[in-house]
């Protein structure tokens, strides 16, 4: 009886324990898997969007200092700051010309992750959907090693995701490559991006044609750095090594390239020609969030919390509701588009305006859909800006210019737009103040981008909500037209030119042409689109006109015993002098980075 | 009440400043290193202005990549630099107006002297100076120690200060940018053989000036081979 008690305690043990010989190796439920991720839909698509989150659109937060991509309301902080097309808060071209260590390998690991992993766990999807999505990722990798070609030159490829303790130091503490190899990289990856992808997809997201008008980009830097900067660059180690300089050689496959990547987007994107006043259309297609024109556009909303400050801190409190300006237009970029103003008749004296709004009379639409001149209305308010009042004006502009102005005692100043004299504001509403920088320094305040249609008490900090538009159609047709004049076919290059001149209402180029009437184009159509920067360090022309050059103003006055007004042509008060040394055509490799990989070594010539 | 704060301040503050008193257990930056940067034809001091030379200082004995610090020249052409650790350094000469030089190894401690020979992209030569009314003019000719591979020319400019402390940093810049000649091209016999002037108008009179001119070509630097410094006193 004993005995089979025991052996029923047994035989009841034995079933009992045997689920336990199984392991115990269950998934954790509280982390979420890459098969959950990779295997549904939802979970790719919201591990894509952590990537696109953090890819390096130079939108209206990006700052070419400091903090960089993160997100700050002061926009003046402008990359155009630094280089003369805007004077703003920066006290010298130095200020940014270093960067703030951009080195996005983590960003580049999350997506080397999906590209591995995607294939694997995800055996549920179409070979299409995958391809789809691989190619969002290829776009997005490369569009991470153009913004690291760009500042550094060459750094290491990372191809395939590092594994730490797995491989040892020696093997993760890789060196840089070449320059020419990245630029083919990025190359070869939009490539697979192109084939890999469909010609649509969501906003904000890529599809193939996106990718195109990357490549268009990045090649079109590539073919310049490879021309120009085998003519002015610095000697270096790093240089004889390949890291930093393309042969020039290789110049033409690369406009080659980039005038082929710009062709495919012909007949699918097309310019905004959606108003018939070219002022207000040109204005428009900033605006309009269902734009023909808008290629890749990164969105903002108030209830994401996402909203940012254009608004707010490109026009000066007395349109806005909180915040402030301190980044003007200057006059030389105003002259790109119209040559020296009429201001000053042919015996040298100041020319008289019955109000100030005539000096913007019978200017190109494009111009005047970029800056708000003197005499502009934005939210029912008028940019009334003046320098200051003359009680009255005898001689040439040029003698007041001069060592010793015959009016100047007759000139009176402000510094508060309360002041008055004979019961007039002598600064008006919106500058020229004598003290600080929140009103305009130049005469001129940005006008594209700003969202003319929102309420000013609307108009505060992180209530913009206006898209950035990352990439545009007219500035594929300048990529085509840079690469098109550096590859002699200057038709096309006039083709493209005349194209976005009609867009603009500016007159067509007819006659001959240089490179400079097709770079001149390019700094017109994309002003304040945070190109004019590395426009100016690809071209390699950033250090002859970044020579101790000090910036103009336009300076309106009232004279009072005419009741007129004239312009002088000034330098900007600040009187600041912008300097570009060469050896800023590269940033440094970042000093964190060199003290973790040796590797690294050598530095950028001179850094 | 208010002696326990009082009191209590007091007990803060003795707290706070005992707590400075750790002694550092560092051996603060002892060695100096200092010199001439000469010139390779009259072995005279190299004619700069401050900062228009810098001195690399690469401490090797610290690590294989030390990350560079810098002397900036003096505006007599030395350099001087009291607070370095003692070490063995790669010492080079960079980002002045000269042909390039390699480093040099060495070790620095105690007061270490080294002087440098330095090559002159350009020299000014036959520089002479007259005042015409408050105009100054200033003429000189262009010489090149070294013409093979000599970088593109790029301008002369005049530079005007107060002080005898005066280059393309120290200048009144109304004097300068205004008045400076360009040349941008390569070197050539019409260069060497043209006698330049620079004229620097309505200079403020009753003042006396300290002016000399300067030369630059595009090389990575674009620094400037300077002449001597003149003193002008405008009647």
């Amino acid at each position: 009886m004993k005995n089979k008690i025991y052996i029923s305690i047994i035989a009841i043990l034995a079933v009992l324990l045997q689920p336990s010989c199984r392991d115990l190796n269950i998934d954790p439920l509280n982390v979420i898997q890459d098969k959950d991720v990779f295997g549904t839909e939802a979970g790719v698509k919201g591990y894509l969007a952590t990537v696109y989150r953090t890819l390096p659109i130079e939108d209206f937060y990006y700052r070419q200092e400091g903090s960089g991509f993160n997100r700050q309301w002061e926009h003046f902080y402008h990359p155009g700051a630094l280089c003369g097309e805007l004077v703003g808060p920066y006290g010298s071209t130095y200020d940014g010309a270093g960067g703030f260590g951009y080195w996005p390998y983590g960003d580049i690991r999350t997506v080397n992750y999906f590209i591995e992993n995607l294939p694997v766990f995800g055996t549920g999807f179409s070979k299409e959907q995958i391809d789809a999505w691989l190619g969002e990722a290829y776009f997005c990798r490369a569009y991470f090693y153009f913004a690291l070609v760009k500042r550094y030159g060459g750094i290491p490829i990372i191809r395939k995701v590092q594994h730490y303790p797995e491989q040892s130091l020696e093997e993760l503490q890789v060196h840089r490559d070449k320059e020419v190899d990245v630029w083919n990289f990025i190359s070869d990856d939009l490539d697979s991006a192109y084939n890999k992808m469909p010609a649509n997809n969501e906003r904000g997201r890529a599809n193939r044609y996106v990718a195109a008008a990357l490549k268009s980009r990045a090649m079109v830097y590539a073919g310049s750095i490879a021309r120009y900067g085998s003519e002015n660059f610095v000697a270096g180690e790093a240089r004889d090594l390949g890291y930093a300089g393309i042969p020039a050689s290789a110049a033409p496959g690369f406009f080659q390239r980039a005038w082929d990547a710009a062709k495919l987007l012909e007949g699918h994107y097309s310019l905004y020609r959606k108003k018939t006043d070219k002022e207000q259309n040109y204005v428009d297609l900033f605006l309009d969030k269902e734009s023909t024109e808008n290629i890749l556009v990164r969105d903002y909303s108030l209830t994401t919390g996402t909203a940012h400050s254009w608004d707010a801190t490109m026009t000066c409190r007395f349109m806005t509701a909180d915040g402030l300006s301190r980044a003007y237009p200057t006059l030389e970029l105003v002259e790109r588009f119209t040559g020296l103003l009429p201001v000053v008749n042919a015996d040298g004296t100041p020319r008289r305006f019955d109000n100030t709004s005539q000096l913007a009379q019978g200017l190109e639409p494009r111009l005047l859909a970029t800056i708000y001149f003197p005499g502009a209305t934005l939210r029912g308010k008028q940019f009334d800006m003046q320098r200051g009042i003359y009680e009255h004006f005898a001689g040439t502009a040029a003698d007041e210019l001069g060592q010793n102005p015959p009016n100047r005692p007759f000139r009176h100043l402000a510094g508060k737009t309360e002041t008055l004299f004979n019961g007039m504001r002598i600064i008006g509403f919106t500058g020229i103040s004598t003290d600080g920088d929140d009103f305009t320094r130049t005469g001129f305040y940005i006008r594209k981008y700003i969202d003319y249609n929102r309420v000013q008490s609307q108009c505060g900090l992180y209530m913009s909500t206006q898209s950035w538009i990352d990439m545009r159609y007219a500035e594929v047709l300048l990529n085509r037209a840079e690469a098109a004049f550096e590859l002699n076919n200057l038709a096309d290059a006039r083709n493209m030119i005349n194209d976005i001149r009609d867009r603009a209402g500016a007159p067509l180029l007819t006659g001959a042409f240089t490179i400079d009437t097709v770079r001149n184009e390019r700094c017109k159509e994309l002003a304040f689109e945070k190109q004019y920067w590395w426009d100016l360090r690809r071209w390699r022309i950033a250090d002859r006109l970044l020579d101790n050059t000090k910036y103009h103003a336009m300076m309106p006055y009232y004279i009072a015993d005419e009741q007129k007004y004239i312009f002088l042509r000034e330098l900007e008060p600040f009187q600041r002098s912008y300097n570009f040394e060469k050896k800023y055509y590269y940033e440094p490799i970042p000093g964190g980075e060199l003290g973790k990989n040796p590797n690294l070594y050598p530095n950028n010539p001179n850094h | 009440m208010q002696k326990i704060i009082k009191g209590l301040f007091i007990l803060l503050t003795v707290v706070m400043v005992s707590s400075c008193s750790k002694e550092d257990n560092f051996d603060g930056p002892d060695a100096a290193f200092k010199g001439r940067l000469l010139d390779n034809d009259s072995k005279e001091n190299f004619l700069t202005e401050t900062g228009g030379v810098q001195i690399k200082l690469e401490e090797l004995s610290w690590s294989a990549t030390p990350t560079p610090q810098y002397i900036p020249s003096k505006i007599d052409g030395t350099f001087e630099d009291t607070k370095l650790f003692s070490g063995h350094y790669r010492v080079t000469p960079v980002n002045g107006a000269f042909w390039p030089v390699e480093g040099v190894e060495m070790d620095i401690n105690g007061t270490t002297t080294h002087d440098f020979t330095l090559t002159p992209y350009l020299r000014i030569t036959q520089f002479t100076h007259e005042l015409e009314g408050t105009t100054l003019i200033m003429r000189f000719k262009l010489s090149a120690p070294v013409e093979t591979g000599l970088p593109r020319i790029l301008d002369v400019k005049p530079f005007v200060n107060t002080s005898d402390y005066v280059g393309s940093g120290a200048t009144i810049s109304q004097y300068t940018d205004a008045n400076k000649v360009d040349i941008n091209s390569s070197w050539s016999a019409d260069i060497a053989a043209k006698t330049y002037e620079l004229r620097v108008p309505n200079l403020k009179t009753a003042r006396t000036f300290y002016a000399r001119v300067g030369v630059r070509v595009d090389d990575s630097f674009k620094q400037f081979n300077y002449s001597q410094v003149i003193e002008v006193k405008v009647p």
